[in-house]
């Protein structure tokens, strides 16, 4: 086995880093996690240096979990990253299909197609929220005006006029509001992320078996039974490749919650952290660790998922 | 039941017209095979059949009625491709079952078909096995298994053996020969390769650039082949063709002998053909001679039975059997 000493010991310097990147970071946290630390106190001087004679104990949990904005955190992590997932997925699916039979152009729209994900994700928040979701000067606003006036022409109208007349002003919505931001943030990352969906999708759909589906037209399969028993299946394991990509990447949502609503209404596990930071780092730290045990049981599920469909 | 009539059949690509109008009758029962150098258009020609591509003119009459506008699924026919097709997501009993699922057919009937053909096929053992932990020809049999259960008028091959290797081959070609005596049922099988063609079938059409070049049974093409492409196309080895004065003699452009119907001599003589022993195959049971410098052709193949000691550069004499002569005139058809 000395043969393979040399090997592995070539080898220890890169291991030994990405151990200490990824070991500093966290054992610091959790040190941090467990003694009282901030950033700036008049009164406490003692406590806006690292040490151990701060020491807490898990007081900064139980700080973190009686805060009035942990749940609705860890609900919105959840929420947002359940409903992109599943949009984008759906999303991904329709329109690689769309786009897999040939027709003039198709270059073009699939680059057309792929250029949401070259946006910057704050510049992409910052679009959405003010030029299409405002409820004044977005299209949104435009639209719903818009309608209203052409519902407002058509009350005067003769016959149908009475109908319309039933009709109530339609109210555009606010997206920055408590009740809708979340939704905002959806709508835009899914616009965001649907197209790497569609990518993946697109290759695999490319590498599908032309005579399995000829066979399956022999077999009297419809069009539906052939997408549901052959291309569905084939998709398996893309689908679980963009859930678990896309799940690490929208757990850690940051900029399009400050850009929407700073925080209002919609926060999520990060957007608590970043709060906490502007003062209190030994909270911080503890919702940090909540998030990483949030992290892993999320990963727990979908590696359980993409264990399946590989399995297949 | 099941005769596959082709009236007038074209068909295009754009502007190329890969097949002529073409006419061809297969009859209810019999094993055809359709024979051709690659790119010969009889893949297109199964596919025409199986409604997978639109004929361009012409009509397909399956038991007499016009099938030409029919869907696939709707002709009754069944079809095994070269790649087995199967569908890897599902386990054999699900592939083979999917036809009838799709035909709505009741649970214990689809059960009762998936059990005799598995039986049939050898396949009960692996009925909960997904494609991808098959062996070639096992996957090969599901595709049949599939094929069978729909209960067609007539079984449509694509070249379905030639992902296997040699061995498996044979024996699969003889499994398909011996389920066709079986269910009589009619078959049309695709291969570039004679041996299968002359083993297997009632009835060879050889094609060559879309056009029929000979229908007939394997002997027929053998005895009496219709032109110099199905006399070279039929026979392994190929046939030897002779021009020049040997040719003239006989009163044709050309005169064709197959390596069988030579017999090595010894010594030259009156009507006999001298060479040099160039490649000889020794085979136990056959030796192949490649013979160069005869003067007649540029190599000529003999077959000798048997083992004969005559190595690489020996000298060789030969005798053709006159009676077993073939005759082409100029435009290279068969003069009887």
């Amino acid at each position: 086995m000395s043969n393979r000493r040399l090997p592995r010991l070539l080898q220890t310097p890169a291991v030994i880093l990405l151990l200490i990147w990824m070991l500093v970071p966290l054992s610091m946290t959790l040190y941090f996690s467990f003694i009282r630390y901030v950033l700036n106190s008049l009164s406490r001087p003692e406590w806006t240096s690292p040490s151990l004679s701060n020491w807490r104990g898990f007081g900064n949990y139980n700080f973190v979990l009686n805060n009035k904005d942990f749940l609705l955190a860890i609900q919105n992590s959840l929420v947002i990253v359940c409903s992109i997932l599943f949009l984008t997925v759906i999303f991904g699916i329709l329109i690689a299909v769309l786009i897999n039979k040939a027709f003039p152009g198709r270059g073009i729209v699939r680059v057309l197609l792929i250029s949401p994900f070259f946006v910057m994700p704050a510049v992409n928040a910052v679009l959405w929220i003010n030029m299409i979701l405002d409820p004044v000067l977005g299209l949104q606003g435009i639209a719903v005006e818009s309608i209203n006036d052409v519902i407002d022409g058509l009350r005067t109208a003769p016959v149908v006029g009475g109908f319309f007349n039933l009709w109530p002003q339609i109210e555009p919505i606010s997206f920055r509001a408590t009740q809708t931001s979340a939704i905002a943030v959806i709508i835009m990352v899914t616009w965001q992320w649907t197209p790497f969906a569609v990518l993946i999708f697109m290759t695999s759909l490319q590498s599908e078996d032309q005579q399995q589906k000829e066979a399956a037209i022999l077999d009297g399969a419809s069009t539906w039974s052939m997408f549901r028993f052959l291309t569905l299946p084939h998709l398996g394991r893309p689908i679980a490749i963009v859930v678990m990509i896309q799940a690490i990447f929208h757990l850690s949502l940051y900029a399009e919650i400050e850009i929407v609503s700073r925080g209002n209404g919609n926060k999520n596990l990060p957007y608590l952290i970043g709060e906490f930071a502007n003062n209190n780092i030994g909270a911080a730290s503890a919702t940090g660790i909540f998030a990483v045990i949030l992290a892993n049981i999320v990963a727990i599920f979908l590696l359980r998922m993409v264990g399946k469909t590989l399995m297949e | 039941m099941g005769s596959i009539v082709l009236e007038q059949v074209t068909k295009s690509f754009g502007e190329t017209q890969v097949i002529p109008p073409l006419d061809l009758t297969i009859e209810d029962g019999e094993f055809a095979v359709f024979v051709g150098p690659s790119g010969c258009g009889k893949s297109t020609l199964l596919r025409l059949i199986a409604g997978l591509e639109d004929t361009t003119s012409g009509r397909v009459l399956i038991d007499g009625a016009d099938m030409t506008e029919v869907s696939p699924s709707k002709r009754g026919l069944s079809m095994v491709f070269q790649t087995y097709a199967l569908y890897p997501h599902m386990t054999v009993r699900k592939n083979i079952a999917f036809p009838m699922r799709m035909a709505g057919m009741s649970e214990a009937e689809q059960e009762k078909r998936i059990m005799a053909a598995a039986e049939s096929l050898n396949l009960t053992d692996y009925l909960d096995r997904k494609p991808g932990q098959l062996s070639g020809g096992q996957r090969q049999r599901v595709a049949i298994g599939r094929a069978i259960v729909r209960d067609p008028s007539a079984f449509l091959f694509d070249e379905p053996l030639s992902n296997l290797d040699a061995a498996l081959r044979v024996g699969m070609r003889i499994e398909i020969t011996e389920m066709h005596a079986r269910m009589k049922t009619t078959m049309i099988y695709v291969t570039h390769d004679q041996v299968e063609a002359m083993t297997m079938a009632d009835k060879i059409v050889v094609l060559q650039a879309g056009v029929i070049e000979q229908v007939g049974s394997p002997l027929d093409l053998y005895h009496t082949p219709r032109n110099l492409f199905v006399a070279g196309f039929i026979g392994s080895p190929k046939m030897n063709f002779i021009e020049g004065p040997e040719a003239d003699q006989r009163g044709a452009t050309t005169v064709g002998i197959r390596p069988e119907h030579i017999d090595v001599v010894e010594g030259p003589g009156e009507g006999i053909w001298s060479g040099t022993v160039g490649v000889a195959e020794h085979l136990g049971s056959d030796t192949f001679f490649h013979i160069h410098e005869t003067g007649l052709a540029e190599t000529m193949t003999v077959r000798a039975v048997g083992n004969v000691a005559l190595r690489h550069g020996d000298a060789i004499h030969l005798r053709p059997r006159e009676a077993e002569m073939h005759r082409f005139d100029a435009e290279g058809l068969r003069m009887s």
